[in-house]
């Protein structure tokens, strides 16, 4: 970077104080602050912009350092999360380096919670602090890193396929891992999809082709990560391949077995079988640059009694009952069921799903499940209208809360099955329909429910199967969330760094997400979240290298005595003693991997010589900033 | 026409809202050159338009900006702001051609420097679309305080032609005899991110077809509450007082034969839940009624949304407003048949009535792009399971609502699904040109 004020002894800091349209505006006296600031030890300019992040605001800043009025930048706003870049890239295309810059968040930690006098007050501190701080900053280049041009994708359902391919197509090697014999997750237990009512298998069987046809794409199946390390370009894979074990697969490959079919063929309810399993467990190791994870969801099982759930053998999930449907062929007359007439049906919305505090029983771990499933109304619906459509004389009862047929296309769905004259029961979470056994009479269960649609009346109904809309759960990875120490959500799921900014990414750089291991999706949504995590992985690894933050550990090598206490503190294994020689005689020096170095500063508590630091955090920094605090 | 211009890019963005903005991005960090077209004289689209937004409340313009302040500055990205798009049409196998009008602004873009002189000068005002005509802006003048870019426009139909801005401008940037440009823009693959207008206000005879005072749509109340808003404070329009009840008015585009729009518009629920929580947080004392018909929260985080606002006070009530009327004191009266209750037909009446309007395409392609439409007019998408971006038209994907409505995290996601698939679009015509 071509720049002379770098060298310019005379830190001269320049202050830009935001408004952010009166969010920090309407409880901060700005004016104020920046006059405070204006006082303060090395500031040149102070300003306020009533939003710094827009052009005329970065044009400010801008403008100052090609005057050379100033060589380090403070500006005062929102959280850093949100516009630390934004600021940095500004300040990096002046011409100055982009690490000379630090941020006072006066939003969140200030205008939001803090209102009048003390509000102003806290701000006028926290500018005094982050401009001591930026008087003893020094440039710094961010690391950088080889990438590899591959890929991991974890899980082979639509979500994990359609990554798989894209990544592929861009030029990108590629590894699925699937965990069971069969790809295509959930879906290849479907029979039709909504809304477009397409056969699941005319869309899985020719995906799950594509993508074993590629060349581009190693598909493991039988498959799990066991083993983590490396960083973001880097990354190393444990997999073992083992022959499958559990209950499902059992059952599943069963169903292969006597559908005679071969490898590269896909059967319904069981989903494409690309390669033989193995007899012995075997494991190997992976070299990858990214990772998408596209480890979907698994059913709720209801409780034993939830809605007569194990009591009475006429009570099935939803899963189970569009399997049990898809075998029976469409003969007009009355659905039947293992010989047994279905004349009436019951389907009950939200099991599982949007549960309430202190309404709804919590699971063995105390878990609630509060969210919306999102595609169960849907499912529900597309299930009722084929059997109205293909059993005439099948009745259909539904029994739900909020209709949520929010996607395109589905609308018309909900519209359709009234056509179809499905009857509607809606229900108070507080009055959950009651399953119970008849006694005696034409049906073997009654559902009786408090109705709002005809003014909370009381409506019993008879019927010959209850089905359960159950909603999504993750899928259990709790030993992947603590092999690469991920994010997840107080609903369980994988978080993302931020819905809008970030929306497929981890915060561990270089893991994206796809599908339903964020949270649930239908079919369309899932391949968008895959696409654009594809596009994500496909941006950071297209350039051969990857640049990452400069804050992290450096060993001072004059201080350091070797004591490996920084070795044995650091908790991602970024340090390690290496052998140097010194005045003739051997002795030892930490070295810091800074592509693995978070920056946590564990070891610069830890180190008895004060040897390390964290570049753009030095403790010589903090202390300047704990003084501007207490001196303001 | 003065002038013509041709030029050449890898892809074309059609809309520079938040799905366009997000699609370029994407394109061009791969390193291809995406040229954006805008009909606008500003990009960010309706989100930087919004006051905060749900489910986190991070005030809109905080994660508009530098999504757009990223794409302005980006290598490798163009902008085309003000632009008129006449067609869209495929030259050959790898080349589409898109002709547009860059609309004449009357100040000059290379000289304007964007320090309002001209906007404070102006003698003439005019109600400002931008703040949904509640307050007043000049006959010249730069769209909004972040807008990018920030260039001047004049607004001819109101300019008085009295001289004075092209006077007080330092750098001689007004010209009143600017022409309009023919450009034409050529690509290899594009995005559609045209988005959406909301339906109509003055629409429906039996919710007063916009003549009653106080009724306002779901975009006005963005702007009552954004902070740098019309009047800095949420005040009804007809006499500027404090609302003490209000209340929103659920599917009152949607969901509804009558109208042509027999679908779901999919945000209202959710931008009325926000709204009424922003403004439980702004009049404190107010009560705040929904009258919907079903609560659709169901994205991540919505449902918790959803019960936090129920907590909070704010109230939900379950039904279908039958008519909305003028009451006494400019005060709204709204019937409905109560369905919680006994099924009797109720009225109540509120100082300030929001009506959830619901989503309808900005842009219809007749006659400019071959690509189809389905029956909602939003564009069509043949292999919306699997590829949901694609559409009738080769090389040619769609992104955000113009693919039907959705809210910000949901266009977000797709117009990176967009990315992708215009990415591999060009990586396979590229393969090809090489082989
Ligand atoms: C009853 C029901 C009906 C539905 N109907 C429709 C419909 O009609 N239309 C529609 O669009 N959507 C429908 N959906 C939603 C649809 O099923 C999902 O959108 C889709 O399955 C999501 O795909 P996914 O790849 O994210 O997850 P999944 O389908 O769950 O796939 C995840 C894959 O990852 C594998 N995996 C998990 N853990 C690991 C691990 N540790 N290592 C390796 N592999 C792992 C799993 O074995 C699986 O193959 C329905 C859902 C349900 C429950
Ligand atoms: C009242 C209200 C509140 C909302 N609140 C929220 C919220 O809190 N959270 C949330 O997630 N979502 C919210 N939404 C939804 C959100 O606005 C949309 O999801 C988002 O704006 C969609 O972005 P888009 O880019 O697809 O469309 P748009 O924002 O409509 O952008 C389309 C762009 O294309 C341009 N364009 C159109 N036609 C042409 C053409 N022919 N040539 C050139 N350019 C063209 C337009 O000028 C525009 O700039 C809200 C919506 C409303 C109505
Ligand atoms: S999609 Fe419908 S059934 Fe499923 S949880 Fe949501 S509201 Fe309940």
């Amino acid at each position: 970077m071509a720049d002379n004020n770098q060298k310019d002894p005379e830190p001269k800091v320049g202050v830009y104080i935001c408004h952010c349209g009166g969010n920090i505006s309407d409880h901060v006296d700005v004016a104020k602050v920046a006059q405070e600031a204006e006082k303060l030890t090395g500031v040149s300019v102070a300003h306020t912009n009533m939003f710094m992040c827009s052009d005329p605001g970065q044009e400010l800043i801008q403008k100052d350092i090609k005057d050379g009025k100033i060589n380090r930048v403070v500006v005062a706003s929102c959280a850093p999360s949100l516009h630390e870049l934004t600021f940095r890239s500004a300040i990096k295309r002046a011409g100055m380096n982009p690490y000379l810059y630090d941020h006072a968040n006066i939003r969140e930690q200030d205008s939001w919670v803090h209102h009048g006098d003390p509000a102003t007050e806290k701000a006028v501190a926290l500018v005094a602090a982050a401009v001591s701080k930026a008087r003893h900053l020094e440039p710094l280049e961010p690391i950088r890193v080889d990438a590899r041009n591959h890929a991991t994708v974890i899980g082979g359902g639509v979500a994990g396929l359609r990554a798989a391919l894209d990544l592929s197509r861009r030029g990108i090697q590629v590894a699925l891992v699937e965990k069971s014999p069969f790809l295509g997750g959930r879906v290849a237990h479907l029979n039709r999809v909504n809304p477009t009512g397409e056969k699941a298998a005319d869309l899985i069987r020719p995906l799950a082709e594509a993508v074993c046809n590629d060349a581009g794409i190693q598909v493991y199946t039988c498959s799990r990560v066991v083993r983590f390390e490396g960083y973001v370009g880097n990354f190393k894979l444990g997999l073992k391949r083992q022959p499958p074990e559990t209950p499902e697969d059992l059952a599943k490959l069963e169903k292969w077995a006597e559908s005679g079919k071969k490898e590269g063929d896909y059967l319904p309810f069981a989903g494409y079988y690309p390669q033989k399993v193995p007899n012995t467990a075997e494991e190997t190791e992976i070299s990858t640059g990214a990772i998408v994870f596209a480890t979907g969801f698994k059913t709720y099982e209801p409780r034993k009694g939830e809605f007569g759930f194990q009591e009475n053998p006429e009570v099935i999930p939803l899963p189970a009952f569009i399997e049990a449907v898809a075998k029976e062929k469409p003969k007009g007359g009355t659905l039947t069921l293992n010989g047994r007439p279905i004349r009436r049906v019951a389907f009950i919305h939200c099991v599982g799903s949007r549960q309430i505090p202190g309404l709804h029983e919590p699971d063995d771990q105390g878990n609630l499940n509060e969210y919306c499933s999102r595609t169960c109304c849907s499912a529900t619906l597309q299930a009722a209208i084929e059997i109205r459509e293909a059993f005439p004389e099948t009745r259909v009862l539904e029994y739900y809360r909020d209709i949520r047929t929010y996607g395109r296309g589905q609308e018309d769905q909900y519209e359709r099955a009234a056509d179809h004259h499905v009857l509607f029961f809606r229900y108070e979470p507080e009055a959950p329909p009651v399953v119970e056994r008849a006694a005696g009479g034409t049906y073997p269960l009654t559902v009786t429910v408090k109705d709002t649609l005809t003014f909370g009346e009381t409506v019993e109904a008879g019927v010959d199967l209850v089905v359960l809309a159950v909603g999504m759960e993750p899928n259990p990875i709790q030993d992947l969330i603590e092999m690469m120490k991920l994010p997840v959500g107080a609903d369980r799921f994988l978080q993302e760094v931020h819905p809008k900014l970030r929306p497929v990414e981890l915060a561990n750089t270089g893991i994206l997400l796809a599908g339903t291991c964020q949270a649930p999706m239908d079919m369309g949504e899932a391949c968008n979240a895959a696409q654009a995590a594809a596009v994500k992985a496909a941006t950071l690894l297209s350039k051969g290298y990857v640049e990452l933050d400069p804050f992290v550990a450096k060993v001072n090598e004059e201080k350091c005595t070797g004591t490996g206490a920084c070795v044995s503190a650091c908790p991602v294994e970024a340090i390690t003693l290496k052998e140097a020689e010194h005045q003739g005689k051997k002795i030892q020096r930490a070295r810091v991997n800074p592509a693995l170095c978070t920056g946590c500063g564990i070891c610069v508590a830890e180190c008895p010589n004060n040897a390390i630091d964290v570049m753009g955090w030095t403790l010589k920094q903090y202390e300047e900033m704990v003084d501007a605090i207490v001196a303001a | 026409m003065q002038t013509h211009r041709e030029m050449n890019f890898d892809a074309l963005v059609v809309g520079g809202g938040i799905a366009g903005l997000q699609a370029a991005l994407d394109l061009a960090d791969q390193n291809f050159k995406v040229a954006v077209v805008e009909k606008d004289a500003s990009i960010g689209g309706k989100m930087i338009r919004l006051s905060k937004v749900f489910p986190t409340l991070d005030c809109a313009s905080c994660i508009t900006t530098p999504k757009m302040a990223a794409s302005a500055h980006h290598e490798n990205i163009t902008l085309f702001t003000y632009c008129d798009l006449k067609s869209i049409s495929r030259e050959s196998d790898t080349v589409l051609a898109a002709r547009v009008v860059q609309k004449p602004r009357y100040v000059e873009a290379d000289k304007c420097i964007g320090c309002r002189q001209c906007e404070y000068g102006c003698p003439v005002h005019v109600p400002d679309p931008e703040q949904g005509n509640f307050s007043m802006r000049k006959a010249i003048y730069i769209p909004f305080s972040n807008a990018i870019p920030q260039i001047a426009l004049m607004d001819v139909e109101n300019c008085s032609l009295c001289g004075k801005c092209a006077k007080v401008c330092p750098t001689g940037a007004v010209n009143y005899f600017q022409q309009p440009e023919e450009l034409v823009i050529r690509a290899k693959t594009a995005v559609l991110a045209t988005g959406f207008r909301l339906t109509p206000l003055d629409q429906k005879p039996e919710y007063g077809k916009g003549k009653i005072l106080n009724v306002i749509s779901s975009l006005d109340m963005e702007r009552l509450l954004a902070p740098h808003g019309p009047y800095q404070r949420v005040l009804r329009p007809s006499d500027g007082k404090e609302p003490d009840a209000i209340a929103y008015v659920q599917c009152a585009g949607s969901r509804d034969k009558t109208l042509g729009v027999s679908y779901c518009s999919r945000v209202c629920c959710m931008y009325a839940i926000k709204q009424a929580m922003l403004l439980s947080g702004a009049l404190p004392l107010a009560d705040i009624t929904i009258y919907y018909m079903d609560i659709r929260a169901f994205g991540k985080g919505y449902e918790q949304f959803f019960q936090n606002a129920k907590a909070m006070g704010i109230e939900f009530v379950k039904a279908k407003i039958a008519k909305i009327e003028q009451a006494d004191n400019q005060s709204v009266r709204l019937r409905y048949e109560d369905q919680e209750g006994a099924g009797a037909v109720m009225e109540r009446e509120h100082d300030l009535v929001v009506l959830s309007l619901g989503m309808v395409p900005e842009w219809h392609p007749e006659g400019i792009c071959p690509v189809g439409c389905d029956t909602d007019a939003f564009i069509r998408t043949p292999m919306s399971r699997l590829s949901p971006t694609l559409t009738d038209m080769e090389g040619v994907f769609v992104a955000g609502v113009a693919a039907g409505p959705k809210d910000i995290v949901d266009t977000i996601a797709e117009a990176g699904a967009a990315a992708m698939e215009a990415s591999n679009y060009l990586n396979k015509l590229n393969k090809k040109a090489a082989a």
